[in-house]
């Protein structure tokens, strides 16, 4: 009796901390859900705030605040999330109109298959390597490869301009004797995948090296006694077998060229979109001289992420098994 | 259907800066039609032999014939052969019909000769109607008939087999050795099956070749290695319980050992003299209780004992006999001088620890040379003259 009244007299706080006690899951799963809310907020905010930019007509942009004011029982207060300032989804059709947008979009998605398509096959034999063959130097060699994506890009665009640029023959390093001269690759797709295929390339080795090398060797026999050589093995056994972590590097490999944004913008150095530039430069192209159109570059931006949405929506179990599978082995 | 010839197969690998023989000149000729047996314990090298004929390794030094073809360096889809693995190696994203025609459809057949091979092979391992499934909804002997399925219907010239029986239960694999049996018959092709197992080796081959440390030890008829092993390695290991050993030394009319001596003469036997240490081996089945001699055609010496423990397994009795002053609790090389291990009739009145003599069938007694480990004889003939030891004997017979 005494306890009931102890219980009443005391808080919700205290109520609730009495039963995490008592049930410590209660706290794990409101904490998931705290942490789940701030991902999903801080993820989730700047495609809202595109939303709203690209609803908003341009007319009314730049005048006035997207917090409107709310008076509420005669207390006046800012509405705290941005809310757009009138609805235009003309947007979404203008951006069409205004510039070939689908064809920046065809632009990164070709490049993007392209690099994917290189990337898979390279790194298909290079995991089949390190994940399945004993040699000395394996991992030094790993090393060198993994070392590739220690550096920053930007040490890489200016010599990669330079010899893109097919003005000057490539020379010995600290000499001035002349190896050849490469061909005029700027504005061409090739700038982009081969850089693209380079720096993508380790991520993808290494997640492929891990599966490859967790297929058992008895499979791979069986295939080369049945009829295939090494490669055909690994082509129509080990690849179909490893297939979430080909996926996940398929997958990571096509976003990261799609939104490639760094290179592309200098090597595809005019904004037509005949001239291989891809998305990015077709956002910029909004923006003149005398005018920026904030409204269309967001719709634009919303057009442009959606494949990515629907890949990675389609994509994700495979994606979501392959990295965590893969995490277990190293 | 090919003959299948090794020659001075060496294959030595690098273990860490450590080189290491697998395999140490091997030279074997396997005539077409016959089922071998590579049979050995672990890291014995049978698994590699098998992998060079595959062509799954490449020998260091030596070369492989398949029939008149040298296939040293062709890769294992050029040579003619077919292999059912250890772990059963199925394609798991394939259904069984595919895992079937894998081999014929990499090679271009059409489709009506595949479906007819498929079938038949599925016919000849009673696979009919499951030719949809996945493997993982099949039972381990199911995949395993998958896997000589798999083989069989590329129609090879050599079959191979690593150990296929290794993973089932006890009862599926006494079904599955006598099907083997059965598929052999039926399609009269090479077999080389590697195994662990000197009893599936022993109900299976035509000939056994007995490996060990990388050599091959003997290659004979199952029965031949297991009555006249070449060495004590085969003897050791052809035969289960395997066979007692017991050291000792020759004299001029006898072996003596350290708990009983058995007369001999070594005039009869070449290669041996006064003085020489020799290895006594004796099959547990070939000794008897002395109560029993008669039965025993050519009956030893009497030799006392004491029974230890006793092993009734049905249709026989296993007792561990203590000679001498043997304790149980013995280091192993003690243990084989003062232990002899006993087949006895199930009927027999025996109890442990009971005080009993024992003769040996001297037709059955192996000698050894204790160095070399070479046999000398795989019969210890009576000494009929001289001494009367055979006469004493033969009173004590009466």
């Amino acid at each position: 009796m005494a306890t009931a009244t102890d219980n009443e007299s005391e808080g919700p706080l205290a109520r609730w901390t009495q039963r995490a006690i008592q049930d410590p899951e209660r706290v794990y799963r409101a904490l998931f859900y705290v942490a789940m809310a701030f991902f999903l907020v801080t993820t989730l905010f700047p495609f809202y705030w595109l939303l709203v930019l690209a609803v908003t007509p341009s007319g009314r942009l730049l005048a006035g605040s997207f917090l409107p004011e709310v008076t509420l029982f005669g207390v006046s207060a800012t509405f705290p999330l941005p809310v757009p300032k009138g609805f235009n989804p003309q947007a979404f059709i203008t951006v069409f109109e205004q510039v070939p947008f689908h064809l920046y979009m065809l632009n990164s998605f070709a490049l993007a298959v392209t690099t994917t398509v290189i990337v898979i096959v390279v790194a298909s034999l290079a995991g089949y390597v390190f994940g399945r063959l004993r040699f000395p130097g394996r991992a030094f060699l790993m090393l060198g490869i993994l070392a590739v994506s220690y550096f920053p890009p930007a040490a890489f665009v200016i010599p990669l301009f330079q010899a893109f640029a097919g003005n000057a023959p490539i020379t010995l390093p600290f000499t001035d004797i002349p190896l050849f001269t490469p061909p005029r690759l700027l504005n061409t797709p090739g700038s982009m995948v081969l850089p693209f295929s380079a720096l993508f390339m380790p991520l993808s080795i290494f997640i492929l090296t891990t599966f490859y090398g967790q297929i058992p060797d008895g499979l791979e026999d069986a295939a080369r006694v049945e009829g295939t050589t090494r490669l055909g093995a690994l082509f129509r056994v080990i690849m179909p077998l490893s297939a979430p972590g080909v996926a996940t590097a398929a997958v990571l490999t096509f976003i990261a060229v799609y939104n490639e944004y760094f290179f592309s913008s200098i090597m595809a150095t005019s904004t037509e979109a005949a001239r291989w530039s891809p998305i990015v430069g077709g956002i910029l192209s909004y923006q003149t001289q005398y005018t920026t159109q904030y409204n269309l570059m967001a719709a634009a931006s919303i057009v442009g992420v959606l494949p990515v949405v629907i890949l990675v929506i389609v994509a994700q179990e495979r994606i979501v098994s392959g990295l965590t599978s893969g995490a277990l082995k190293e | 259907m090919a003959k299948l010839k090794l020659e001075h197969v060496t294959k030595r690998y690098d273990d860490q800066g450590e080189v290491v023989t697998a395999v140490d000149d091997m030279n074997l000729d396997i005539d077409h039609g016959e089922f071998i047996c590579f049979v050995g314990p672990s890291g014995c090298g049978k698994s590699t032999t098998m992998e060079t004929i595959a062509g799954l390794t490449i020998p260091t030094e030596g070369t492989v014939h398949i029939g008149d073809r040298d296939v040293t360096n062709l890769p294992p889809k050029d040579r003619g052969i077919a292999m059912v693995f250890q772990n059963i190696a199925l394609f798991p994203h394939m259904d069984v019909y595919d895992n079937i025609s894998f081999g014929l459809r990499l090679r271009d057949y059409p489709q009506d000769e595949i479906d007819r091979r498929v079938e038949h092979a599925a016919d000849i391992v009673q696979l009919e109607g499951m030719l949809g499934r996945m493997p993982e909804e099949m039972s381990g002997g199911q995949r395993q008939r998958v896997a000589i399925a798999r083989a069989i219907v590329r129609e090879p010239d050599v079959f191979l087999m690593d150990e296929p029986l290794a993973n089932l239960d006890a009862k599926l694999k006494v079904h599955m050795r006598t099907e083997l049996q059965r598929l052999h018959k039926e399609l009269d092709t090479t077999i080389i099956y590697v195994t662990h197992d000197q009893e599936e080796a022993m109900t299976l081959s035509d000939r056994i070749a007995v490996l060990d440390g990388g050599r091959l030890q003997q290659i004979d008829p199952p029965l031949t290695c297991y009555n006249e092993p070449d060495n004590l390695f085969v003897a050791g290991f052809i035969g289960s319980p395997s066979m007692n050993f017991v050291e000792g030394s020759v004299t001029a009319d006898a072996i003596e050992t350290k708990n009983f001596s058995l007369d001999f003469d070594p005039a009869s036997v070449d290669g041996i003299g006064v003085g020489d240490e020799v290895t006594l081996g004796v099959r547990p089945e070939d000794i008897y209780p002395a109560a029993l001699h008669e039965e025993v055609a050519d009956p030893s010496e009497r030799i006392d004992a004491r029974t230890d423990i006793l092993e009734p397994m049905g249709d026989e009795i296993f007792a561990y006999m203590l000679l001498g002053e043997g304790e149980t609790s013995m280091s192993q090389k003690q243990a084989t001088n003062d232990q002899l291990l006993v087949s006895i009739d199930p009927d027999s009145v025996i109890e442990e620890d009971e005080d009993i003599q024992v003769v040996l069938d001297r037709r059955n007694v192996h000698l050894f040379d204790t160095a070399t480990g070479e046999a000398i004889t795989h019969t210890l003939e009576a000494v009929w003259d001289g001494d009367g030891l055979t006469e004493s004997e033969a009173e004590s017979d009466d």
